[in-house]
């Protein structure tokens, strides 16, 4: 059988994306359907004193305005495997942060709906908000998420020092801005709803929308067969969601909500700035002794989020002397969220670019360094790891960049006027999965369907997990469809936290192989069957038939067993549950990486320009060359993104994002990207049966501080702040 | 307001708002869903069609504006379940993630091969900046214009 897994098929949702049929949240139309818009505070603090709505409720088609003097109280969404749900839109006259939703207006048509949305008045009580991390009128909270390492003796660690580096980074605001504008659908039949939403996971949206509507689960159906991108936006249900289906029950008609660009800076979550501080030590021969780290973020009036900025310099090297710390202050801003790679884009810039100075203060060369604080086993649990291939990433990486044509001297390189810098950054990202189910089942013609409640974001889950299918019920790719997207499936988490593939693919090959045996129960008795008696280990699959293991005449095909035995379809479940290092005795390992990349810098004009990435990645087993190297390229351009373009600009008076649009808010273009080079490494992974270590967030870490290091070998300079700015560089 | 659209070849008398974009029309009234919106002010190419041939952003031309001209849209691209070159080209270079952006690259592609633009790596870089991609398909967008571009 030629291989499945690992092969670089086309998308199976090609077709239909390049035809412009793939259904989004907001292509969904229905008889009768109102549109929503939404009405957002233009303070950051204070109470709304009145709130005039009578203009836009005598605007033609208008059918509802809902403001907090007519919203029904709700309660709180759940407590979710992500931490608490945001509060309850529109609830009292409290206003927290700029952009808060106040009122959401329905009418007949979109452009009715904006224009009566302009029309309601609101006046405010204002009060100076506060915005800034060292406002000391500001809560802070150490160690909100109990993950502040302390490990050995810090202080005898650096005693021990020969070299100590120590230097302050920071980090701007970063909105996830996913190309699909993130919409709802919602439509009440009686006590039952369905929603169409931009999700990352729908299960989260019925429990979600079950707990504050008060009705049944088994009632609310969500569908996300397709979302236009999310990195992170879509884990959590935002208000927005809320007030739409509120509004659908208040107008009894389906209503669409489409969030405007300028609204998706504000409603659904972003990467919050961070000011970290990393401090190494090291003898003379380049062995880390210690390493002491501290990072604080920002997060809103009454909301949650998970940014632990400093916690990544506690496993990515082997050191025996570390301490982390982190803080998390409340500000008057938009509630933040994960945004692909949270914290671990933050922290990764600092670690690393911090690693990149003390190689210079060594006088030693970066990749060495690194080299020689390779961590052989998980320094937190001194257990060995699952996999690491982070020295063969740094080898191949190497090689094929060509990093040995590095001269260590800064400014040493030169092209023409273009100064040339090579850079490098190592990435050690944290292993995460979570229980996932998914159901398959073989019908009577021998193919398969296959699905779970998940979403593909564009990471290509419907492609691999056909693929997996396909080789755990020895089918041909063309026999199975895998479908997602549909909370009436089997219960999937969200996509996040690079977790799915692994969590997900377990469960479909479980599901496959409990499918297979509940075949072999089918034949255990039958007289006519090869099969007969035989134990799943007994048989292998192949081109749509089961046969001894070993010796292929002796079998059937599924559609022989199936027709013989007079049954239409067998259905079998399965649920993976994630490994645990105990359990193993080994560390449960994520992806590793290392990048390499090439600037240009103009010195006169300080322009700054990637003219050449390779990124070596240790993702263990790769089910789909093509789409995981989409994966890698994706995060890779993400990254570059956050280095150089991606900053979101708050007013500090004010509170107000100043720059909430695609015209201001720089991301960057074809013309910014150069080619960029993968390299797969390493083995599967053997926590679990399908081998995978996830590559969504893996691919985006690592470039900030590569591209700083590059431009500090090119320059002399070195940028501690984001993103690197032209006047950063005019040298 | 009336107005007839002419859209990928038949003709749609339509009662609009004057307000109502080329875009919204396409996908409000007309069912056309495929040309997508990702911002709404003309900043992203996610909602580009053709208009006589030339490449417009959607959300930035008034339906109002485009009574007795030729509207060409992503579903009128691949003829009879055959996929038009670009199309196949974009799919086995896996040019896109998420698919939200790939309407309007591809619009965009092919009137750039149409004008002769994607002559070369640079010109292609160059004429397909208009059209953002978030999850950062460029690279696969260049190599997916520069294949149907060799082919001729
Ligand atoms: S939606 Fe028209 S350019 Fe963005
Ligand atoms: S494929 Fe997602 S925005 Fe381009």
């Amino acid at each position: 059988m030629t291989a499945i897994i690992g092969a670089g098929i086309d998308r199976v949702d090609a077709a239909l994306k390049v035809t412009g049929s793939a259904n989004y949240p907001n292509d969904v139309a229905y008889p009768g359907l109102a549109h929503a818009a939404l009405v957002r505070a233009t303070v950051a603090a204070g109470r709304i004193r009145a709130i005039d709505t009578s203009a836009a409720e005598a605007a033609p088609g208008v059918l509802t305005v809902i403001t907090h003097l007519t919203a029904p109280r709700l309660d709180r969404g759940p407590m979710t495997l992500l931490g608490p749900s945001p509060p309850a839109p529109i609830q009292d006259d409290r206003i927290l942060h700029h952009g808060q939703h106040v009122a959401i207006v329905v009418a007949d048509s979109p452009e009715r709906a904006r224009h009566a949305a302009s029309l309601v008045r609101v006046e405010y009580e204002t009060v100076k908000a506060l915005l800034d991390l060292d406002d000391p009128r500001a809560e802070v909270t150490a160690n909100p998420w109990n993950l502040d390492t302390d490990r050995g003796d810090v202080a005898a660690g650096f005693a021990a020092a020969d070299v100590v580096v120590e230097g302050t980074y920071t980090t701007p605001d970063n909105t996830n801005n996913p190309l699909g504008l993130m919409s709802t659908v919602a439509i009440w039949h009686g006590d039952s709803l369905t929603v169409h939403d931009s999700t990352q996971w729908p299960h989260n949206v019925r429990t979600s929308l079950a707990k504050i509507f008060k009705v049944p689960e088994s009632g609310i159906r969500v569908l996300a067969p397709y979302v236009g991108g999310g990195f992170g936006a879509g884990l959590r249900m935002w208000p927005h969601v809320i007030l739409t289906v509120l509004a659908a029950r208040e107008v009894g008609r389906p209503v669409k909500l489409v969030l405007t660009r300028p609204e998706m800076f504000t409603s659904v979550g972003h990467r919050p700035h961070s000011v970290m501080r990393f401090k190494l030590g090291a003898t003379r021969d380049g062995r880390l002794m210690a390493i002491d780290a501290d990072g604080v973020s920002p997060v809103a009036m009454e909301d949650d989020d998970y940014e632990p900025v400093s916690l990544c310099a506690a496993t990515a090297y082997g050191c025996s002397h570390v301490r982390t710390r982190d803080r998390q202050v409340r500000l008057n801003i938009p509630c933040p969220g994960s945004m692909r790679a949270p914290a671990e884009g933050q922290g990764n810039f600092g670690l690393e670019s911090a690693v990149d100075e003390l190689a210079h203060a060594l006088g030693m060369d970066p990749l060495e360094l690194r080299l020689r604080n390779f961590a052989q086993a998980d320094p937190e649990s001194g257990l060995p790891w699952s996999s690491n291939a982070l020295r063969e990433c740094y080898r191949l990486g190497a090689e094929r960049f060509g990093w040995s044509r590095r001269t260590p001297q800064p400014g040493s390189m030169r092209e023409g006027r273009w100064l040339i810098g090579y850079g490098m950054a190592a990435v050690s990202y944290p292993a995460y999965q979570v229980p996932c189910q998914a159901r398959a089942s073989l019908h009577r013609d021998g193919s398969a369907f296959v699905r779970s409640a998940a979403t593909d974001i564009g990471t290509g889950t419907y492609t691999v997990m056909t693929q997996l299918a396909a080789e755990s019920l020895g089918l041909d790719v063309s026999r199975v469809r895998f479908d997602l997207g549909d909370s009436d499936m089997p219960y999937s988490p969200q996509a996040g936290g690079s977790g799915l593939t692994g969590a997900l693919g377990n469960a479909v090959h479980l599901a496959c192989r409990r499918l297979v045996g509940d075949v072999l129960d089918l034949v255990r008795d039958d007289a006519n069957s090869p099969l007969r008696g035989m134990k799943l280990d007994d048989v292998t699959v192949d081109q749509g038939r089961v046969h001894r293991v070993g010796i292929p005449e002796q079998g059937e095909a599924y559609s022989d067993i199936l027709a013989r035995h007079g049954v239409e379809e067998l259905s079998a479940d399965g649920r993976s549950i994630p490994p645990r290092s105990e359990d193993l005795g080994m560390a449960v390992a994520g992806a590793f990486g290392a990048k390499f990349v090439e600037v240009r810098v103009d010195p006169d004009l300080g322009l700054l320009r990637v003219a050449r990435v390779v990124s070596a990645i240790d993702g263990g087993r790769v089910l789909n060359e093509k789409t995981a190297t989409s994966q890698i390229v994706g995060g890779t351009v993400g990254g570059i993104s956050q280095a150089m373009f991606e900053d979101t600009a708050t007013d500090r008076e004010t509170g107000r994002i100043a720059n909430a649009t695609f015209g201001d808010y720089l991301i960057p273009v074809n013309a910014d990207i150069p080619d960029i080079d993968v390299i797969f490494v390493g083995e599967p992974d053997p926590a679990t049966p399908i081998g995978t270590k996830g590559v969504g967030e893996v691919g985006l870490v690592g470039l900030a501080a590569a591209i700083a290091n590059a431009v500090h070998h090119a320059t002399g300079r070195r940028i501690r702040t984001l993103p690197i700015t032209i006047d950063q560089l005019m040298l | 307001m009336e107005v007839t659209l002419n859209v990928n070849g038949s003709a749609h008398p339509l009662r609009l708002d004057a307000r109502v974009t080329l875009l919204d029309a396409l996908r409000d009234h007309l069912g056309l869903t495929g040309a997508k919106k990702g911002c709404d002010q003309g900043a992203c190419g996610a909602c580009t069609v053709l208009l006589d041939g030339r490449r417009v952003v959607a959300c930035l031309t008034l339906a109002a504006q485009c009574e007795e001209r030729e509207v060409t849209t992503i579903e009128a691209l691949s003829e009879e379940g055959t996929p038009h070159p670009v199309q196949a080209a974009f799919a086995r270079h896996d040019a896109f993630q998420c698919g939200y952006c790939t309407p309007g690259q591809i619009m965009s592609a092919v009137a750039l091969l149409a004008e002769g633009r994607a002559g070369s790596e640079e010109e292609i870089r160059e004429f397909m900046s208009g059209n953002l991609c978030r999850c950062g398909a460029y690279p696969n967008i260049r190599k997916a214009i520069r294949d149907v571009a060799e082919e001729g």
